[in-house]
């Protein structure tokens, strides 16, 4: 009995600690005899014992900064909790509700707030998305303000006709009369390691399609918590996709008062002349390493820029309205049959090497006239990459819209880095995911295109 | 020995309740050893009197029962329907008569009348290629404006969106506001996975709402029998926990009264109140459908004969020396001249300039939205033409 006993404590045991994800605890105590007859090891069948696999990006802080006040060391949970938290103090008809968050949440996001604000302020809803967004709406319509959280952005379909149908279309549809402005809503996004079919998707291409809501995907703890305020203020609905794969791994010095990070504007992150990266969430640090390795392998030059907001989002950044009048068609058209021969030629001379110069500065003047950014008109070559599935993806519509605003710039193809067109898988993960190496590819080709 | 997996099992799992408190309660009997002689002997004193007795489930509270019966859905003698007129109009129950000033319930018809004739004209006017598209409400009006009567100004009225109006409802709560939400939805639309999101949210939240469903006996084609096998709707309300009423749609009186008495104790006891308006659809869903293709004409005639709420409230009007043949006629042309006047002059109005199309799409128009604005504009300079122009400003 006693043995009974022990094997029975011994076995949850190894499970707790199994699911921990321990494995050197594990082979430990295969050792301790009852276990050895009946769990076997692994190389029994010859494959290598796992560990769960390293995180396929570095979260890279952004500098302290200096501008809001008092910071503190936060993780991307803890900016959240500080969002809310900001929110629910100034705003006496904040709410915030959601399945679990009464206890602080799955991720530890509305840790706190209860307490703090009364359970009227923050509580659990019953299990149902499309009672969570349609009781939002309601809310939001009485001027209240709604933060409604979506436990993962997974489960978000079957709130999909409440934002759609109704919270996109609530302004539009009574001429003004009435709006859902003050509606918000969060949604844990984007892959995690082990997450599989459920808990790794990236579904911001469908709402995407949706005039009448915003949707936000903030990289940082620090860009999440401004990002996050402003989706609060702004009069329209709004989604806020939080990569949970940074809730805890990325930490970073925060402002402990409130902020403000527009919406609808693009960050350059980092300038460069050769290849214009894009990306949003996780993603943004996968490319910003990219661009490190272009720099160091192959003396490429590359500007990384995090879009932020999906949607409205902020094509000015990413492209220029082509304007012939700003350089003269000729003159851009003779840049590019001047580019086309010297790569078809082999050819270097001075002359020719002269009027490219000529036209870069041709259309970096054009660009100052404008007080406008355009990335592509600089660098003549784009990649968008993404966890989100390929065909439909946001990276199309970036895509498009830049090849007819900036075709007579592009030097090579646009390049879509992104997931395969497949569920998202558990065990294929790795292979899944568009990793710094199939970018670094991917911008390989574009250089030498 | 099974209890000794079981008190090791609670050890694992953690201090749930329900295994952990039963494990170390069965340890108490004699002969069971192992981990029980190790544990204090108070812990198994807590305050279950006697886990025989009655259940301890966090789900339900209910006794036990030791046969093993199905509950049977009772639809033939289901919730029976509140009436307070009988069908010629008399109060049947004297204590349930409203008492409502002569004044209100001439208001009270000369609503639901001049409802009818609008219903008429704008049914017409579509036949007519006027409008585009209309639905009339021909033997519902006693629902409509029984329960709007027994409102006030400032409650909330919401067409259709259920669980926005449980939304409304909370807010209201919290704001003290004294309002209460009322949502209106068809026993069609009562099987949307919405209703049941709104009701099991407003019995939880503990919303002042009230749902009020009019079962007209047919969505578009689709009968009732072919729309749910359970007793209706009133009947699912219990299921989640809330007071709940089936009245007769057709009787301007018993809907003004349930409604009256659930705006009360919902505000008063901020819980929601379902009320199931039976009626009878007497006209076609829509001006697109012609419902002789699903239904006899003369179970239409019934209805229009023999059960109006329009005609039941002119019968009680007419006992009481309120209301005779001659109001009736000058009060048809009266306000089938009202409709007119009123259709006439909306006609005559240019519909608002197309640039409008792209407004209000959010607070303020992205660039994007801007530049498809004026591509709209320069493609009608161009080939403007092509497009009904003439009847919009510019």
């Amino acid at each position: 009995m006693a043995a009974l006993a022990a094997l029975a404590a011994t076995v949850g045991g190894l499970l707790r600690l199994r699911a921990a994800g321990a494995e050197g605890q594990w082979r430990r105590l295969r050792g301790a005899g009852l276990l050895r007859g009946l769990l076997q090891p692994d190389s029994a069948t010859g494959v290598a014992a796992q560990r769960r696999h390293v995180a396929h990006f570095t979260f890279q802080p952004d500098p302290e900064p200096q501008e809001y006040g008092q910071t503190q060391k936060m993780n991307l949970f803890q900016a959240i909790t500080s969002a809310l938290d900001n929110s629910l103090a100034k705003d006496p008809t904040a709410v915030i509700f959601g399945e679990d968050v009464a206890f602080g949440g799955v991720f530890r996001c509305t840790v706190g707030l209860r307490d703090k604000y009364g359970k009227d302020r923050v509580f659990n809803t019953p299990l149902c998305e499309q009672g969570i967004v349609g009781f939002g709406i309601g809310v939001a319509v009485t001027g209240a303000t709604a933060i409604a959280e979506i436990q993962f952005a997974d489960y978000i379909f079957p709130a999909f006709d409440q934002i759609v149908n109704e919270a996109a279309k609530y302004r539009y549809r009574s001429g003004d009369l009435f709006n859902c402005g003050s509606l918000t809503i969060r949604a844990p996004w984007g892959c995690v390691g082990h997450g599989a079919l459920y808990h790794s998707q990236s579904p911001e291409a469908f709402f995407a399609h949706c005039p009448g809501i915003k949707v936000v995907v903030p990289r940082s703890p620090f860009q999440a918590k401004g990002l996050l305020l402003s989706c609060i203020e702004d009069k329209n609905p709004c989604i806020f996709f939080e990569p949970k794969i940074l809730y805890r791994a990325a930490v970073e010095q925060v402002p402990v008062e409130p902020y403000n990070i527009p919406l609808s504007q693009a960050e350059v992150i980092q300038e460069g002349s050769d290849v214009t990266l894009v990306a949003w969430g996780t993603q943004v640090h996968v490319i910003r390493e990219v661009a490190s390795m272009a720099q160091e392998k192959l003396g490429v030059s590359c500007e990384v820029i995090d879009l932020r907001t999906i949607l409205p989002w902020d094509m000015d950044t990413v492209c220029k309205k082509f304007r012939e009048a700003a350089y003269g068609k000729e003159e851009l058209d003779f840049g590019r049959r001047m580019t086309v021969f010297e790569r078809n030629s082999g050819f270097k001379n001075n002359t020719v090497l002269q009027l490219k110069i000529n036209y870069i500065q041709q259309c970096q003047k054009g660009k100052k006239n404008d007080s406008l950014q355009g990335s592509v008109i600089k660098t003549g070559r784009l990649l968008i990459s993404h966890e989100a599935p390929l065909t439909g993806g946001f990276a199309s519509e970036i895509s498009s819209t830049v090849q007819e605003e900036c075709f007579l710039n592009l030097e090579a193809p646009i390049s879509r880095v992104c997931g395969y067109d497949t569920p998202f898988p558990h065990i294929f993960e790795p292979f899944y995911i568009p990793d710094k190496w199939k970018c670094y590819d991917a911008l390989r080709k574009m250089i030498n295109y | 020995m099974a209890v000794a997996a079981a008190a090791a099992a609670a050890r694992i799992w953690g201090s749930s309740r329900g295994l952990g408190q039963a494990g170390l309660l069965l340890l108490r009997r004699p002969g069971a050893w192992g981990l029980a002689r190790s544990l204090p002997q108070r812990r198994a004193q807590q305050h279950f009197p006697s886990l025989d007795d009655k259940p301890q489930f966090p789900g339900a509270s209910a006794e036990f029962v030791d046969k093993l019966e199905f509950i049977q859905p009772n639809v033939i003698s289901g919730i029976p329907v509140y009436r307070v007129m009988d069908r010629q109009g008399q109060i049947i129950n004297p204590s349930e008569d409203p008492h409502l000033p002569q004044e209100k319930v001439l208001k009270f018809y000369k609503s639901m009348t001049l409802l009818n004739t609008m219903d008429r004209i704008l049914y017409e006017s579509q036949r007519q290629g006027r409008i585009s598209f209309y639905m009339t409400n021909y033997g519902e009006e006693g629902t409509h404006v029984g329960s709007a009567a027994a409102l006030d100004n400032t409650d909330l009225v919401f067409g259709q969106y259920r669980e926005a109006a449980v939304g409304a409802a909370y807010a209201a709560k919290r704001a003290n506001a004294n309002r209460v939400v009322i949502c209106y939805f068809g026993e069609g639309a009562a099987s949307e996975g919405d209703a049941h999101a709104g009701f099991n949210f407003a019995a939880t939240l503990e919303c002042p709402i009230i749902f009020f469903c009019r079962n007209n006996g047919y969505a578009i084609s689709t009968p009732t029998s072919e729309q749910y096998r359970g007793d209706g709707i009133a009947a699912r309300g219990p299921g989640y926990g809330i007071m709940s009423i089936r009245v007769d749609g057709n009787d301007v009186f018993a809907v003004y009264n349930a409604t009256k008495e659930a705006r009360r104790r919902a505000v008063a006891e901020n819980q929601p109140f379902l009320i199931e308006a039976m009626t009878y659809r007497i006209g076609h869903h829509s001006t697109s459908d012609d419902s002789s293709a699903y239904r006899s004409v003369d179970e239409v005639s019934y209805w229009d004969k023999q059960d109006h709420p329009i005609s039941r409230l002119r019968h009680h009007l007419q006992s009481r020396g309120w209301w005779d043949e001659e109001q009736e006629k000058a009060w048809r042309k009266q306000s089938r001249k009202k409709v007119m006047e009123a259709f006439e002059q909306a006609e005559r109005k240019p519909k608002p300039s197309p640039s409008l199309l792209f407004s209000d799409v959010y607070q303020e128009m992205p660039p994007q939205l801007r530049k498809q604005q004026e591509a709209l504009a320069r493609h009608l300079q161009t080939y403007g033409e092509h497009y009904p122009l003439d009847h919009f400003e510019k």
